[in-house]
């Protein structure tokens, strides 16, 4: 399997954040992790929170030394990943994420007969 | 899991791969053009990028670039060029970038397309098959999401169809461009990309067969496309209330199995018809008309639609809202149980 | 050959000249246009009899027709017509009862066989047919055959998209197909002035990369060495090209249309006197391709010729009910299997 890199930036963790700090690493460079192992806690201006990991694959770079505040959209991690194993979006749009366990609110009650 | 159950008596002798619908479209095209030397896959960015979804890639390399080539950028001409080539006896597989850029095309394929093999007699058949990346759900810009099954299962002369698997994909595909008819193949682009354990099969049932995904007693889901796994996903939640939900993709949309949807309403007695493409006017009254017709008096409820709303297609952050969410389905079928 | 110029304005009976083809030939397009000139007169008459529900006159038209048509092989290319092209498909040797009977509204397209006499059915969508003749095209060269598509279209048809996307796909492809406009100056009732930006359609040649060239389209002669040469560049490979005939539509745009709306019918009686057919009877006799006698006995046959069609047409039998589901689909589907026995049971009866 042809291996590609992955550059993961750090997103907007709630509404409007610009920044947030790198609390502890709890991946290293050459750790191989799962898709939503935890990945790094970060601390931004509403709470602290561990980030899943985005993708499956061997961590090639972390950019971001902790306690450095790192602005929304830098760069936080790059992995190596099996090119094949990460579906690649279309020219316009996103991959749909797979919700493991869909949200729901509604309950069924069963029927009578 | 219980599409693989249903599988797994039939074509024991082809192994199991992992495949996304992406790629079992492009093996599908790929087993046509070495099957057939009359088969030519043609659009725009299909050839040497190998199409914006990566469908086409490696196509042209291995078949050359008279079987397998970019056109310029002219939904209509596409569509007029596919007429010619049949004319000429080609089995042309067009393709059409997006489902809203069929909308350009609309005369060639209703005008000419469609009626070509009519206004002949028979002397000049249309062996075309439309592939449409279609639907919703991948949060793309305008003109990218739309649901036109209405408008061709409309129009007199096409045949319709929606895969919603990979295995589906693949066998259908075939099946479409072996026809004589011409077939709108369209792919759901939000289940492009999920892989599954699947055995590549020749097609076994005739043109305008159902397919039971899941079985189940209380009520029947009936949908096609990306929303066959939004039922399914239904009806595993809906088991865990004690309600059991069969699900059952049309796929072919027209002509629609119109036999295999009353044999599973008659069993069940109630339906839910979901569909991406807006309420009014949409297959969906199709399909709930069908019911009512053929299963009146095994109806304990009316046949419920969950579709999307009459409203153009909207941008990525109100989509979920647009598209039938699990809620509005669950409350659907509470609704038939109720009733 | 005296270098043509054509204008708008028509060049009275100036004459034209046939010197550059073979006497056959010419004899062979008199006929054709005799006979057309005939039938489109007897199809008008089958209009005010009540057989034909309406008519588009080709009259006036006939040398840019029955010229274009007679410089391709009908064993190897293929014709994409409009619906007011009767003159060419007579020229081209379709089977004239059934092609007349989509007048007689007996089936949309025409009763001939499109496959067999490689003409295609008549198609009311103005410009639709076009790219279907690229597309045949491209498939001739993929095949490595050498049939040439020559797609008619007009001046009201130029303004589609699909005539220039056509254009540009040819020109992409290099596809072997000579795009034919018969420029009669009135779109219904839109004179070219309204309708053409720049005022040529064959100028627009040379932004696809292909030749184009404007004849006079009264002028059989000129017209048929214009179409040879872009039949023979296409069959040499070496791609489309773009013909212009400039000619007029004498007649109302159909049977049901009332041209005093629109245009002044003075500017009609000039076109009238300069009427393609008597130009070539005359050009046929300066040349010495023919003689009065011999004219008098084609004129006679071409009559003949028209009326067998006539009566052909107006005794076709009409297309039994159950046509109405015969080709829909090639494999049809149970739901209009069942549709057709509704059909059988509550409208057959």
């Amino acid at each position: 399997m042809a291996q590609e890199n992955f550059t993961f930036t750090l997103p907007d963790l709630g509404e409007g954040l610009v920044e947030a700090t790198v609390l502890e690493w709890q991946v290293a460079v050459g750790d191989v992790v799962e898709r939503n192992a935890p990945l790094v806690e970060v601390e931004t201006t509403k709470s602290a929170v561990v980030i899943p990991s985005p993708k499956a694959g061997r961590i090639a770079e972390l950019h971001a030394e902790e306690e450095q505040v790192v602005p929304v959209g830098e760069p936080l991690v790059t992995f190596e990943v099996e090119a094949a194993d990460e579906p690649q979006a279309g020219i316009v749009g996103r991959v749909p994420a797979e919700e493991a366990r869909p949200a729901r609110r509604v309950r069924l009650r069963p029927p009578s007969d | 899991m219980t599409e693989l159950i249903e599988r797994a008596d039939t074509a024991a002798d082809t192994p199991v791969v992992e495949l996304s619908m992406q790629q079992a479209i492009n093996r599908a095209l790929s087993d046509l053009l070495t099957e057939d030397p009359e088969v030519l896959v043609f659009g725009e960015d299909v050839g040497t990028l190998g199409g914006v979804f990566r469908v086409t890639e490696g196509l042209q390399k291995e078949f050359g670039d008279k079987r397998v080539f970019d056109t310029p950028l002219a939904e209509s001409a596409i569509m007029g060029m596919a007429v010619g080539l049949a004319m000429n006896g080609w089995r042309p597989v067009p393709e059409l970038q997006f489902d809203g850029f069929a909308y350009p095309a609309i005369d060639q394929i209703v005008n000419q397309v469609a009626r070509m093999n009519y206004r002949t007699r028979g002397a000049t058949p249309m062996p075309i098959t439309l592939r449409l990346p279609s639907f919703g759900g991948i949060q793309a810009p305008e003109h990218h999401g739309e649901s036109l099954e209405a408008l061709f299962a409309h129009t007199p002369g096409l045949k319709v169809v929606a895969p919603s698997d990979p295995a589906d994909a693949y066998s259908l595909l075939l099946q479409s461009v072996r026809s004589d008819d011409p077939v709108v193949y369209m792919e759901p682009k939000a289940r492009y990309w999920e892989r599954r354990p699947v055995q590549l099969r020749e097609p076994s049932d005739p043109i305008g067969t159902s397919r039971i995904v899941r079985p189940g007693r209380h009520a029947t889901l009936i949908a096609w496309g990306a929303m066959v796994h939004r039922c399914v996903q239904v009806a595993e939640l809906a088991a865990e209330d004690g309600v059991d939900l069969e699900v059952l993709d049309l796929r072919w949309l027209k002509p629609i199995d119109a036999a295999g949807l009353a044999a599973s309403v008659s069993r069940t007695r109630r339906a839910v018809v979901v569909h991406e493409a807006p309420l009014t006017a949409g297959l969906g009254a199709e399909v709930a008309t069908l019911v009512t017709e053929n299963c009146f008096r095994d109806l304990a409820a009316p046949v419920q639609r969950v579709t999307g709303f009459d409203v153009p297609y909207p941008a990525g952050p109100l989509e979920p809202q647009y598209l039938p969410t699990i809620d509005r389905v669950l409350l659907a079928v509470q609704r038939t149980l109720e009733y | 050959m005296r270098p043509v110029s054509p204008t708008h304005e028509p060049a009275g009976r100036e004459a034209i000249d046939v010197d550059h083809l073979s006497p056959d030939l010419t004899r062979a397009l008199y006929r054709d246009m005799r006979t057309a000139r005939d039938l489109d007169t007897e199809a008008i008459a089958l209009q005010r009899q009540g057989v034909f529900p309406a008519y588009v006159s080709v009259r006036g038209q006939e040398a840019a027709q029955v010229a274009s048509a007679s410089a391709l092989d009908p064993a190897r290319d293929f014709v994409f017509p409009t619906y007011r092209e009767m003159a060419s498909a007579l020229a081209y040797g379709v089977e004239m009862v059934g092609y007349m009977s989509t007048h007689r509204a007996l089936w949309h397209g025409g009763l001939h066989d499109v496959a067999a006499s490689r003409f295609g059915a008549v198609n009311a969508v103005v410009g639709g047919p076009v790219p279907h003749a690229v597309g045949w095209a491209v498939g001739e060269r993929l095949r490595g055959d050498d049939g040439v598509a020559l797609a008619y279209f007009g001046d009201g048809a130029s303004s589609e998209g699909d005539i220039h996307e056509a254009m540009n796909f040819a020109g992409v492809f290099g596809a072997p197909v000579v795009f034919f406009c018969q420029n009669n100056q009135w779109a219904l009732s839109v004179p070219n002035d309204r309708q053409i930006a720049g005022g040529s359609v064959s100028a627009r040649a040379g932004g696809y990369g292909m030749p184009g060239v404007l004849v006079d389209g009264n002028d059989a002669g000129a017209v048929h060495q214009a179409t040879a040469e872009a039949v023979a560049r296409a069959r040499r490979g070496e791609g489309p090209s773009v013909i212009e005939a400039l000619t007029y539509r004498v007649e109302p745009h159909s049977t049901s249309d009332d041209p005093g709306r629109y245009r002044d019918e003075s500017e009609t009686e000039r076109w009238r006197d300069r009427d393609p057919v008597t130009l070539l009877r005359e050009a046929l006799l300066a040349a010495g391709h023919a003689d009065e006698a011999h004219l008098a006995e084609v004129d006679a046959r071409a009559a003949k010729e028209a009326e067998r069609i006539r009566d052909g047409v107006a005794n076709a039998p009409e297309p039994d009910g159950s046509d109405l589901f015969t080709h829909v689909f090639r494999e049809t589907t149970e739901e209009l299997t069942r549709q057709r026995r509704t059909w059988q049971e509550e409208v057959e009866l």
